[in-house]
């Protein structure tokens, strides 16, 4: 068994354990003050060869998998057990800073004072080459200076965790699953994420940050090798900003059970009818919607075009703002990085802007684009929303998706009451393909389980279903939303974006929401 | 740049704090220099170095994986320990392989030192190319310029010892109208800086963004497509997984047969389809071991048509005795000896299509794919490109695009964002290919 005491000091560097400490040693609401002492090196560095603004960002992250399969061996018909168990520490810093009017970046996982004061020179280099060509000299939208400590709500640290008590939860699931016989495989995953981050700028900002992240899921696969036919059915519960303690609400002992018989009627499940119907969706599958179509296209930086070489544009240009009916009365949407456990809420975003909460969509009117500090001003606006994030030390920091969630109905709406209004439509659990086009107007989605509505009452499963539409109308099109006791806000872990790419974790919340006339395919 | 001698002292100094009966041990070290571009100016430019050290201990079939990405002695001695005790705790892998010996691993070493040591100033001037182009047109131009160093290695308690570097760089470009309704896109691998021909990737994509605007709606369906190489990797890249022996054998992938059994032998492509994997090539960056270290070296999949080998892991390699397959990496889809002009100019009604973008699995067991055309869709009749039309949403799969694949052009490496950098294929010609629906973006 791993003490303590081991888990605690055997990571990479028992130097970055002690910069950051722990929360529970570090009660403080101030900064650690060798984590000021180490930016102070940066800012001064960067001040001294002529940056105009200068931040530097130390962090530490922590990542633990922790998975089981158990797949039938064909041969001996006996079930083959395959665990994973994986570790991961990063340490590191970078520098960003503003010379001659233009950014520069530079970064290293050596955390000295004298790779600091390179670091901080290295930066400085690349801001005087870039700003040769410059479109314009950058700006950057005020912000106080903040000294402060923020960390995300948990009780329980996974990482002091023994992993076999993890690896017993994922065990039990996966047997459960495979008791039955034409289950092939049963799997299982646990993962933890750590990060510890300081932020500290030249402006007078030092601002300390721990967020912890859990996500789990269970899996269940099966063949029909006479058919051709491979089905999968998961249950995977929310991702959130929280601890060990999260797990036992997991309850994969309860699932289990359920995706087993699940995914036998998955496999047997006849195909949808194609055609247009009306799609009541969970907020299991709708997270990846909302995602994809007003996530991404209520981007900033998107719709000025500085995403045009990689991740796309935005069919909400800035005529739009304010302007553009994006969906019908219902549809009001909140970009956030403040709602509890949410996995984008934090303290204060990596420009050092304090986390905020805005409407992106108000009664279905567009409202407000995500902003950082850098571009705000390009729309009129005087201050950033807070939207500034890196996925590492080693990446530049640069807008991405706050958590964005729809705001539930009223409380009187209930799911079966929208199941209820539906006379031939399906019901759509859990997230399967997803693909959206450069500008975030067409899409289509798949999912985890389909079930077909018909004569407002949910029968059962059927296959092979795709919906295609087109973000504005699929939105307008949206009729009903539960009420409040339904809302629940989902995670996203791998939201790429930028060169190099990035990959970042937001949340979506919903209720159930219903779609009127969605145009529905049979896939293979 | 972390060089063979260094990255076997480190290894070695790290296997000696082993106490299991085995250990390997991965290190990783890179430097990057990159230039970001859009509306025609520079945005954000950097300068990386990252380094990764990964421990798998293993003892009574149990394993236990760190990674750490600091190297003083401490740090690598805890890393080791770490890795010991979670493999104490782990449960035993009951498709557990023993640790592989000594191997050959062919010297695949590509580093041109101007490429592994270029800077900001050195990327900056194939961003003004793009930019300058552009702006002559009255175009916005945005973009990516890049440059890699890196070096591997792989070190065992039994004896293994691989390392390679290389150093690699690229641009992609994407130029559109200030108006919004046309936008082109073209790019260019280097394993050689010097070779970076910006001002013909900027012709390219200029050209392009030029012949996108306003675009016209076609109704979707089956078409003849012409596929530009990019568009081509995109694809053919999803059959990866379709290729494993144990996928095919378990029912899982389009190379099973219904009823049980797999199609390896049979022919089910046309003679003119050959996908092989060969890190030898020179032009690419290719990797000499895989994923569970077995050396790299040319196997043939498709041998015209017909399916000649499925990947073979080295558990599933184990349970069938049969030595395990080479890496299903350096994918190489053959050509033949045509332009990309020769395949627009044999197709009486057809689309050319530049690239693809956000391409998902619908069916992981068909390859069924959806995605969308990208830069440039063009309408082909008589053998001439006659204007653009508005985007498409494909449902395909690209076992079924090489099925139909009627004529291929000359293979090139690709440089595309989503595709992997090791990867050499041809534009094709190919009938019967599906679009569900059209999109207003461009």
């Amino acid at each position: 068994m791993i003490s303590r005491r081991a888990l605690l000091e055997s990571s990479a560097a028992l130097f970055a354990t002690r910069l950051f400490g722990s929360p529970a040693d570090s009660p403080s609401s101030r900064p650690s003050p060798e984590l000021q002492n180490l930016a102070d090196t940066a800012l001064r560095q960067a001040k001294k060869l002529g940056a105009t603004y200068a931040d530097i960002r130390i962090n530490r992250y922590r990542d633990q998998m922790v998975g089981v399969r158990l797949s039938k061996d064909l041969t001996t018909g006996k079930d083959l057990e395959s665990p994973f168990v994986n570790n991961d520490d990063s340490f590191g810093f970078g520098v960003r800073v503003i010379a001659d009017g233009s950014w520069g970046f530079a970064a290293s996982p050596f955390v000295t004072r004298e790779e600091i004061a390179r670091i901080a020179g290295e930066a400085v280099t690349v801001a005087r080459a870039s700003a040769k060509l410059q479109a314009r000299p950058v700006e950057l939208a005020p912000v106080p200076a903040y000294q402060d400590r923020w960390q995300s709500p948990f009780t329980r640290n996974p990482f002091e965790v023994p992993l076999s008590e993890k690896l017993e939860v994922l065990r039990s699931a996966v047997h459960e699953i495979k008791k039955e016989p034409r289950v092939f495989t049963g799997s299982g995953m646990l993962m933890f994420h750590s990060e510890d981050k300081y932020f500290a700028s030249s402006e007078g900002s030092s601002i300390q940050q721990l967020v912890i992240q859990t996500l789990g899921d269970i899996s269940a696969h099966a063949v029909d090798r006479s058919k051709g036919l491979s089905k999968s059915r998961s249950h995977r519960p929310p991702a959130l900003e929280a601890g060990y303690d999260y797990v036992a609400e997991m309850n994969f002992a309860e699932n289990a059970p359920r995706i087993r018989e699940e995914i036998l009627e998955h496999l047997a499940a006849p195909p949808v009818q194609p055609g247009k119907k009306d799609l009541v969706l969970l907020p299991s599958h709708l997270c990846l919607t909302i995602h994809e179509s007003l996530g991404h296209s209520t981007e900033l930086d998107r719709a000025l075009g500085y995403e045009a070489n990689f991740a796309g544009t935005s069919f909400l240009t800035p005529d739009k703002l304010g302007k553009m009916r994006v969906g019908s009365d219902l549809v009001t949407v909140y970009g956030d990085r403040i709602h509890p456990q949410g996995l984008s809420t934090v303290g204060y975003d990596d420009d050092g802007v304090k986390a905020t909460r805005f409407t992106i969509i108000d009664k279905g009117i567009f409202s407000h684009y995500q902003t950082i500090r850098d571009q705000a001003h390009l729309i009129g606006e005087k201050e950033s929303r807070g939207c500034c994030y890196a996925d590492s030390w080693a990446s530049i920091p640069f807008q991405r998706i706050p958590n964005v969630w729809l705001a539930p109905g009223s409380d009187a709406v209930t799911p079966e009451d929208l199941i209820a209004g539906v006379d031939d439509g399906i019901l759509i659990d859990g997230t399967g393909s997803w693909s959206i086009d450069q500008q975030r107007y067409n899409f289509q989605f798949g999912g985890d389980a389909f079930w077909e509505i018909k004569g407002g009452k949910k029968r059962g499963m059927v296959s092979r279903v795709a919906y295609q539409s087109r973000t504005p109308d699929f939105w307008q099109a949206c009729d009903g939303i539960s009420g409040p006791a339904y809302w629940v806000q989902y995670g996203l872990f791998n939201d790429g974006k930028g060169q190099p790419e990035q990959v970042n974790a937001m949340s979506h919340g919903s209720a159930p929401a219903r779609f009127r006339q969605i145009n529905v395919l049979l896939t293979d | 740049m972390l060089t063979r001698e260094e990255a076997k002292k480190l290894s070695e100094k790290i296997l000696s704090y082993s106490t299991f009966p085995e250990c390997v041990v991965h290190v990783d070290a890179e430097e990057d220099a990159f230039v970001r571009f859009a509306n025609n100016g520079l945005t954000t430019s950097g300068l990386v170095r990252q380094q990764q050290i990964s421990v798998s201990s293993t003892k009574d079939r149990k394993t236990g994986n760190t990674g750490v990405n600091q190297i003083d002695d401490k740090s690598l001695r805890d890393a080791v320990a770490r890795s010991e005790e979670m493999a104490a705790i782990a449960l035993p892998n009951q498709e557990y392989v023993p640790a592989l010996g000594p191997q050959q691993y062919m010297p695949l070493d590509r580093v041109d030192p101007a490429t592994a040591s270029a800077r900001s100033p050195e990327l900056i001037v194939h961003a003004r190319n793009v930019i300058d182009g552009a702006r002559s047109k009255q175009l916005v131009a945005a973009g990516f310029v890049q440059r890699a160093a890196r070096a591997s290695a792989v070190a065992s308690k039994t004896g293994l010892f691989g390392y390679y570097a290389s150093a690699d760089s690229s641009l992609t470009a994407t130029v559109r109208t200030s108006a919004g309704d046309g936008s082109g896109w073209a790019s260019q691998p280097a394993l050689h800086f010097g070779q970076m021909d910006s001002n013909a990737v900027a012709r390219k994509a200029i050209d392009k963004c030029l012949a996108s605007r306003g675009a016209k709606r076609i109704e979707p369906g089956k078409y003849t497509v012409v596929m530009e190489p990019a568009a081509v990797a995109s694809l053919v890249e999803y059959m990866g997984f379709g290729i494993s022996a144990r996928a095919a054998e378990e029912g899982r992938s389009f190379l099973s047969k219904d009823g049980g059994g797999t199609r390896l032998g049979e022919k089910v492509f046309p003679e003119w389809i050959t996908v092989r994997s060969d890190p030898s090539i020179a032009s690419i960056p290719a990797r000499p071991w895989g994923g569970d270290l077995v050396p790299a070296q040319p196997i043939a999949w498709v041998d015209a048509g017909v399916v000649k080998n499925l990947h073979y892991d080295r558990f599933w390699a184990m349970k069938k005795d049969r030595p395990p397959s080479p890496p299903a990496a350096s994918i190489i889809l053959d050509g033949q000896d045509h332009s990309l002009e020769d395949l627009i100019a044999a197709t009486d009604r057809g689309l050319l299509i530049t690239h693809f973008w956000y391409i998902r699995f619908v069916n992981p067991k068909t390859v069924q794919l959806t995605g969308l055309t990208r830069d440039g869709l063009l309408l082909i009749e008589k053998g001439k490109i006659v204007g653009p039309v508005m985007n498409l949403r494909f449902n395909e799969s690209p076992v079924r695009l090489l099925q139909n694949a009627k004529m291929l052009g000359r293979p090139m490496r690709v440089s595309e964002d989503e595709v992997g950098d090791d990867v050499v294929m041809p534009p094709i010609q190919t009938t019967e290919f599906t679009f569900s629906s059209v999109s207003e973006a461009v």
